[in-house]
């Protein structure tokens, strides 16, 4: 198996499909990260820092 | 949504560890800045090494280097993490026992590198060149902090976690596996050890380490850093939370992955090459992000610059912060590491980095926290001003004039007449260009250091003007968001501290396997008909006195396949030439010329005198003088435990010469003092460390069978 693994490391159909993963999740956290519904969350969260907290 | 709890509790934040570590920050800022402006001193000047072992360049760098990353830059994150964090989760530090260990065991871990490297203990492997007991002293210490930050995550009365804690916790994860990975080594002596990787495992996991030392102890904890202080100083909310988020998860997957840039051209399998060479390029997009978040978080509060004069600092650390993350992956091309690798211009970009973009921050950050801490305020506004202007224009200088010799050097290195020979084939004829822009750079240091200076003045006089025995208030805190009703999976998994760093490990671990785990197969890349022979037991001395002396510091082993460097150095090095070498010595800069055939180029007496006095051989020559190695004695009798842990990692040899390993050596050195003798150096060598050095070197590159 591992052999195997690394025989077709450099396989440019498997390289090229773990970077398709990779950019399609990343596209997919894109979304998720910039969706209207969060916006009450991150306004909340980007106010953390300027909390009074006895700086 | 109902974000509010019900108890209102009066806690105290531990101040006192901030202090703690700030000072220390000041403390060691001093040395590693003192250490790095003598060592630019010495090549611009040469008899600044002093002919003192403990200062020579070769040492002093490491020291230097050491200094300025983990203790300077080190203590201000720490600072930082300890007084952002437990305000960020509402609670104070877990133990305050831990926090003290965590600060005294780093200290002394600082003390003891700064007692050991210029004594010439090291595994010179860059930023990793501290000793096995000192590598477990810090893993321990890692644990502590580690130990110390997830209980207080777990007692945080904040239930999100804000993006600042994101980047401190892929810092603590990432630092701990980078270092115990790159740390694996078998110990000979008290102080020497060998690494269990050789060749080109060995350079990938240095480098994997040695560029996520800059990714995770030089940017994540500092973008932490500056997610906190730079709205804290600015008092506005940063620019975009929601990039914020991806700028985390593009750069802490991304980074990983990018080290093998550092080994372009070299005989690491080209696969590995092209996929560093891509993410590095690909890095551009996370960082200028981040840079963007961070500047843009001061719009329309630039009018602060004038009644806040520290944000100047926040200011120019995000300009270099950008300027180098650009150069970055500019550098990271291989056509473009063909001219700057090797040269000046790669400290140039380490320097922008360092002193720009860490140091400014961590000064930013020291004078918003000193009149905070202390109750005070600052002594002078006007200092600062200074401070800030003096410091800008000495990494300026210092940034310019290092890009200017590198590019300058890098284009003689590669220069080629019409007849296809080396337009300046003596190498000393290409550092004689550059020695005035040395002065330029060592000024450029000076004046950071007076900057530094300045500053130390007015954080003392702030601290001794400060009201005494002024008690700590308590800070009233409610437990939040803890009573949210949510379904979305984003707001849960910021919640979940345990689940969040798992997902932070997994990204960082699925660049660094599939980098690392296809090159632990060295056997795949080695052509059988290419296996070198080992180094006889005076040449392994030989080579171990070569790290001693931190000869790598200076001195390149790798010969890339480009056309000039042939033509100057000879054939490209192969995977077989240093299948046997722990540590590899590959380099990473030529201040003298690549050394990985230089074998039999010149004779013995050439090597001696050039030791002694490099000046007798090569005029101009700025390399320091070495005249205690024709002093020193090597040790043979330790050569047996030296070669029993070789064979013990792999190395080829018989049992006999393992067993007469001493009597071996000094045959051999007994020849090379002969003949040194009958060529007019001094009598009796034969015990020196200089003759067990000249071996070595005699060595490189004959070892191949095509040789």
């Amino acid at each position: 198996m591992k052999q195997l693994g690394l025989a077709y490391f450099t396989d440019t159909h498997l390289t090229a499909m773990g970077l398709l993963i990779f950019f399609c999740f990343f596209v997919g956290v894109l979304f998720w990260v910039y969706r209207k519904s969060s916006t009450p969350l991150y306004h909340r969260m980007e106010q953390m820092p300027l909390l009074k907290d006895g700086e | 949504m109902n974000t509010t709890g019900n108890l209102i509790e009066k806690i105290y934040y531990d101040d006192d560890i901030v202090k703690k570590f700030t000072l220390a920050t000041m403390i060691w800022g001093g040395a590693a800045f003192l250490f790095g402006l003598i060592a630019a001193l010495q090549l611009a000047y040469w008899p600044m090494n002093a002919n003192l072992e403990w200062i020579t360049f070769g040492r002093l760098r490491p020291l230097h280097t050491n200094a300025a990353i983990f203790a300077f830059a080190g203590n201000a994150i720490f600072a930082g993490i300890y007084h952002s964090s437990q305000r960020l989760l509402k609670t104070r530090m877990f133990s305050d026992v831990l926090s003290r260990i965590h600060f005294w065991g780093w200290q002394l871990i600082i003390l003891s590198a700064a007692i050991t490297l210029p004594l010439g203990y090291t595994q010179s492997k860059e930023y990793a060149e501290l000793e096995w007991p000192i590598d477990i002293a810090i893993a321990l210490i890692w644990v502590v902090f580690a130990v110390n930050y997830f209980m207080t995550l777990r007692a945080r009365r904040e239930k999100h976690m804000y993006v600042a804690i994101w980047f401190y916790i892929s810092t603590i994860i990432t630092v701990a596996v980078l270092h115990i990975v790159n740390s694996i080594e078998i110990p000979v002596t008290f102080l020497q050890s060998y690494p269990v990787y050789a060749g080109i495992q060995d350079a990938l996991v240095q480098w994997w380490y040695g560029h996520n030392a800059v990714a995770f102890f030089l940017t994540t904890p500092f973008l932490g850093l500056m997610y906190y202080y730079v709205p804290k100083a600015a008092n506005r909310p940063v620019y975009s939370y929601r990039l914020s988020i991806v700028h985390f998860w593009a750069l802490v997957f991304i980074y990983i992955w990018a080290g093998p840039h550092h080994l372009l051209y070299t005989s690491l399998p080209e696969w590995a090459q092209t996929l560093g060479m891509i993410f590095s390029i690909m890095l551009w997009a996370p960082s200028w992000g981040g840079m963007i978040n961070g500047l843009l978080t001061l719009k329309g509060s630039w009018h602060l610059l004038r009644t806040e004069p520290l944000i100047k600092f926040f200011v120019a650390a995000l300009t270099f912060y950008g300027m180098s993350t650009f150069e970055g992956p500019l550098l990271s091309i291989k056509s473009v590491s063909a001219l700057g690798h090797y040269t000046d211009w790669i400290i140039g970009h380490v320097h922008s980095g360092a002193l720009g973009w860490n140091g400014m921050l961590s000064f930013g950050m020291i004078y918003y926290l000193v009149p905070r801490l202390w109750k005070t305020e600052l002594y002078s506004k006007s200092l600062l001003e200074n401070h800030f202007w003096i410091s800008l224009t000495g990494v300026l200088l210092y940034y310019i004039s290092l890009v200017v010799a590198g590019i300058t050097q890098g284009l003689m290195w590669l220069a080629i007449d019409k007849e296809g020979s080396l337009v300046y084939p003596d190498f000393i004829e290409t550092v004689v260009r550059i020695v005035p822009l040395y002065w330029v750079r060592a000024l450029g240091g000076l004046l950071f250091l007076t900057g530094f200076l300045i500053m130390c003045y007015n954080i003392y006089k702030t601290i001794s003007l400060a009201p005494k025995n002024v008690p700590d208030a308590a800070v009233a805190v409610e437990r939040t968001g803890f009573d949210e009703v949510t379904k979305e999976a984003h707001r849960k998994l910021e919640g979940m501290g345990l689940v969040f760093s798992v997902l932070a490990f997994l990204a960082i671990a699925v660049g660094s396997v599939i980098e690392i785990y296809p090159t632990l197969s060295l056997h795949k890349y080695v052509n059988p008909n290419n296996i070198t022979d080992p180094y006889t037991p005076l040449e392994l001395a030989g080579r171990d006195l070569y790290l001693k002396e931190g000869c790598y510091v200076c001195h390149s082993q790798q010969i890339r396949p480009i056309a000039a460097e042939v033509l100057r150095y000879g054939p490209a090095s192969t995977i077989e030439e240093s299948m046997y070498d722990r540590p590899f010595q590959w380099g990473s800069k030529r201040t003298g010329p690549d050394l990985a055939r230089v074998g039999k180029k010149y004779p013995n007496l050439w090597h001696f005198s050039h030791m002694m006095d490099p000046r007798a051989v090569t005029p101009k020559s700025i390399m320091p003088a070495y005249p205690w190695m024709a002093e020193k004695n090597t040790d043979f009798l330790v050569l047996r435990k030296k070669l029993s842990v070789m064979k013990m990692l792999g190395v080829p040899y018989d049992q006999d010469v393992i067993a007469n390993a001493d009597i071996h050596a000094q045959k051999q050195a007994q020849q090379i003092a002969a003949d040194l003798e009958s060529n007019g150096a001094p009598k009796g060598l034969e015990k020196k460390e200089i003759v067990a050095l000249i071996a070595y070197l005699q060595a490189l590159g004959q070892k191949g069978k095509a040789q």
